[in-house]
């Protein structure tokens, strides 16, 4: 039976029991009934917000990609072909990591106010270390037979850093990428849930706070839709840019 | 326990959708306390006809029976080993040895102290005193076999059916390795005493030395060529190497063997 | 001597700088080292800080518990039967990439401020790390040691009890520690994200505890010595479970 198939048929089910749910607490804010929620994403599609809203976080999640990758990635190539360079900033490393992005929000909050620069710091440096630790890990593994290949055929560093490490480290930081965008992703809804003005997690605060629990679920099923799509670009991308490396099926 | 192998073929489907024909019209039978070897190039359909006497694929036409009985999928009656062991990482020597006692329906009938019995002989018999509390990936490859095989004897199959048991050993650990399979198979004993044993091997003077009778199978699609009776007489040892008739009987299954293998190893 | 000196020459040089600069420019809600140290002392000895990550542990725990006895017996089942996973996977694939901070405010709609809730988001952020690493690891499970199972006699539901449960251990574990870490920075971003919304009552917990020091301390050295208390919770419990799941693993070929 074709996936699809399969898909709507297992959606179906779930919409019956979702649906005999709603019947059975009876009160459409607590759980509206999934008609009222279609209705709901109708609604927002139609007059623009669903994408608007969408759009935004997509944007400032990828802005934030954009600096996380700028910093990490030849901080990374340069960490994991220095010995030196990973011992000194190492500790660091192993020191900020554990302080998750979302614990940093309400120092950022006093830093850069309620505004862009707050989703877009937390969404970057949250990003950043799964990016980073890949970045080193990508360079680290590559086989030094290649490297000395290259050195035998008279390649100086930059040249072996452009023409081998970058190439062999990049399946590696396109995997790390995709869990950068994973984390990524989470930490923007919380950063728009608290402060922000506009996006994803901005409107299912605000639907919330209005009571219109229907849009408030067309909302997340968005963040659960966008978050999807933009991991299948990632796949897609990685397909194309590193067509020899091949898919182990790393799921997140 | 008989098995009897019936004119059976079997396909199997592949990724791109084609079908593959893995033996065809393929038949012969096993007698009580036989020791049969299949011997063949590869591919043609030794680990396919012993999964299916194990019950573990059903064949697309023919039949396998054992006593009369049609095989429909694997039982107690019939032990297998695979060709890397299939030990479980997870437990000791021990552990492994009792899998079929502690969780199968072998050993419903015996109290806590008689499978322990049990266990600690079987892993004598075979020459492992001593290991029980140690996990397979600190042994050789040896004794690992030394394990699955003893896990086979602890609840006692009447047929034991064998995929190149031997085939990942070095030279020397495999001639030993021979001498003790037959041992503990009961060369010495009476025949009525034995198991049924059906073993797989590419090796044509590994066949000789411990088989009863020799399946050599062709390829393209997997056949009987011949059956060759192995008169060499029991109990066999290092003096059977040396015997004349072995290697005539080496010689005359070679080459039988020999264009296909030729043909495989330059393809 | 020299061996410690590289490690922690940039973390000391960025201290110092964070001090010196701190003083010179920072107001006087200005977090600095020597106030954090301060701070971090103080709180300790209140009782504060203990009792605030105490509570956020306790929520984390219990969902973690319950994200853990509900996926894995339901990742073996579809690690091992195709049917099953075929028919629950569009669930599963659809509700992964809602991330559990996204359903907060249905939580509160439903459970209100408290520990419920937080424990709720908590329990769904774990769930799908441990699952998907759940079935990853019944799936690879040798099929030979299946099959070697079937020829001695044992029944299906014996067969995923000592087989495909033993050989998926070491992925299970996997997906508890990084369901673990998951956990506890739901929980922190939940309890946060409420303190925010509610102006600082209601939820408890240190995420709360950081919102209420950012709204209403002058002393912004706090939330410093919140944020270090996250970390250090962070890598204790990922500690943990290596220690914890390690003894489990010893039959592993290192």
């Amino acid at each position: 039976m074709a996936p699809v198939v399969v898909y709507l048929r297992t959606m179906a089910v779930f919409a019956l029991v979702w649906w005999a749910a709603a019947l059975l607490t009876g009160n459409p804010m607590l759980l509206p009934d999934p008609l009222r929620v279609a209705r709901a994403v109708v609604d927002v599609a139609v007059d623009g917000e669903l994408l608007a809203h969408a759009a935004i976080s997509v944007v400032r999640l990828t802005a934030s990609l954009a600096i996380a990758a700028a910093v990490t990635v030849p901080l990374g190539l340069a960490m994991g072909t220095s010995r030196t360079l990973e011992r000194v900033v190492d500790p660091i490393v192993e020191i900020l990591r554990p302080i998750s992005g979302i614990a940093w929000i309400p120092l950022a909050l006093f830093i850069f106010g309620v505004g862009h620069g707050l989703p877009i710091f937390i969404m970057a440096y949250t990003a950043a270390f799964p990016l980073l630790l890949g970045t080193i890990a990508g360079a680290k593994n590559v086989d030094r037979r290649l490297v000395d290949a290259a050195r035998v055929m008279g390649l100086d560093r930059a040249a072996i850093m452009r023409r081998v490490v970058i190439p062999a480290a990049l399946p590696s930081l396109l995997v790390s990428l995709r869990l950068g965008v994973a984390s990524g992703w989470t930490a923007v809804i919380a950063a728009e849930l608290v402060g922000a003005p506009n996006g994803l997690g901005y409107a299912i605060s605000w639907y919330r706070e209005m009571l219109v629990t229907p849009k408030v679920i067309a909302f997340i099923a968005m963040v659960g839709v966008s978050g999807y799509l933009y991991d299948l670009a990632l796949r897609r991308l990685n397909d194309w840019l590193t067509p020899w490396a091949v898919d182990t099926g790393a799921r997140l | 326990m008989t098995i009897e192998i019936s004119n059976v073929t079997k396909w199997f489907a592949l990724p791109d959708g084609s079908e593959a024909q893995a033996l065809a019209d393929t038949s012969f039978s096993v007698a009580d306390g036989e020791f049969v070897v299949i011997v063949g190039p590869s591919g043609c359909g030794k680990t396919t006809i012993l999964n299916m006497m194990a019950g573990l694929i059903m064949p697309t036409a023919g039949a396998i029976t054992i006593d009369g009985r049609p095989i429909d999928g694997p039982g107690i009656d019939r032990g297998v080993m695979f060709q890397d062991y299939a030990l479980f990482p997870w437990r000791s020597v021990e552990g492994n040895v009792g899998f079929a006692l502690e969780h199968g329906p072998a050993g419903a009938a015996m109290d806590e102290a008689a499978r322990a019995r049990r266990i600690t002989a079987t892993i004598a018999l075979v020459g492992l005193k001593g290991s029980e509390h140690k996990y397979p990936h600190q042994l050789s490859g040896g004794m690992r076999q030394r394990v699955a095989f003893a896990r086979l004897l602890a609840y006692g199959p009447k047929v034991l059916l064998m995929d190149e048991p031997l085939a990942a050993l070095d030279a020397q650990t495999r001639t030993i390795l021979q001498e003790e399979l037959l041992r503990v198979w009961g060369q010495a004993l009476p025949a009525a005493e034995r198991r049924t044993v059906v073993f797989i091997t590419h090796a044509i003077d590994e066949a000789v030395f411990l088989a009863d009778r020799i399946i050599v199978m062709g390829n393209g699609p997997g056949h009987v060529r011949d059956i060759v009776a192995v008169d060499l007489p029991r109990p066999r040892g290092d003096a059977t190497r040396v015997d004349p008739r072995f290697q005539e009987l080496v010689q005359k299954i070679w080459s039988q063997i020999k264009n296909e293998a030729y043909r495989a190893a330059t393809a | 001597m020299g061996g410690l000196l590289i490690p922690l020459a940039l973390p000391a040089v960025l201290v110092a700088s964070w001090q010196a600069l701190g003083e010179a420019f920072g107001g006087v809600r200005m977090p600095l080292p020597s106030r954090v140290v301060v701070e971090g002392v103080a709180l300790f000895a209140s009782g504060e800080l203990p009792s605030a990550m105490l509570q956020s542990l306790g929520r984390v725990f219990s969902g973690f518990l319950i994200a853990a006895v509900l996926a894995i017996p339901l990742g073996i089942l579809m690690g091992t039967v195709r049917v099953v996973e075929r028919n629950l996977d569009p669930l599963v694939e659809s509700f992964r990439p809602v991330a559990a901070i996204a359903l907060l405010p249905m939580a509160i709609l439903w459970l209100g401020t408290g520990t419920p809730a937080a424990v709720m988001l908590v329990a769904y952020a774990a769930f799908f790390p441990i699952l998907v690493n759940t079935i990853a690891g019944a799936k690879s499970v040798d099929r030979n040691l299946v099959n070697a199972a079937a020829t001695m006699g044992l029944a299906p539901r014996a067969i995923l009890r000592n087989v495909i449960l033993p050989g998926a251990v070491p992925q299970i574990a996997v997906g508890l520690r990084v369901g673990l870490g998951i956990a506890w920075t739901a929980i922190v971003a939940a309890e946060l994200a409420v303190g925010a919304k509610s102006g600082g009552g209601g939820s408890g917990g240190i995420g709360q505890m950081m919102f209420v020091f950012y709204a209403y301390s002058i002393e912004l050295s706090r939330i410093v010595v919140c944020m270090a208390a996250v970390g250090v919770v962070s890598l204790t419990l990922d500690w943990l479970v290596r220690r914890g799941t390690r003894r489990l693993l010893k039959w592993k070929a290192t």
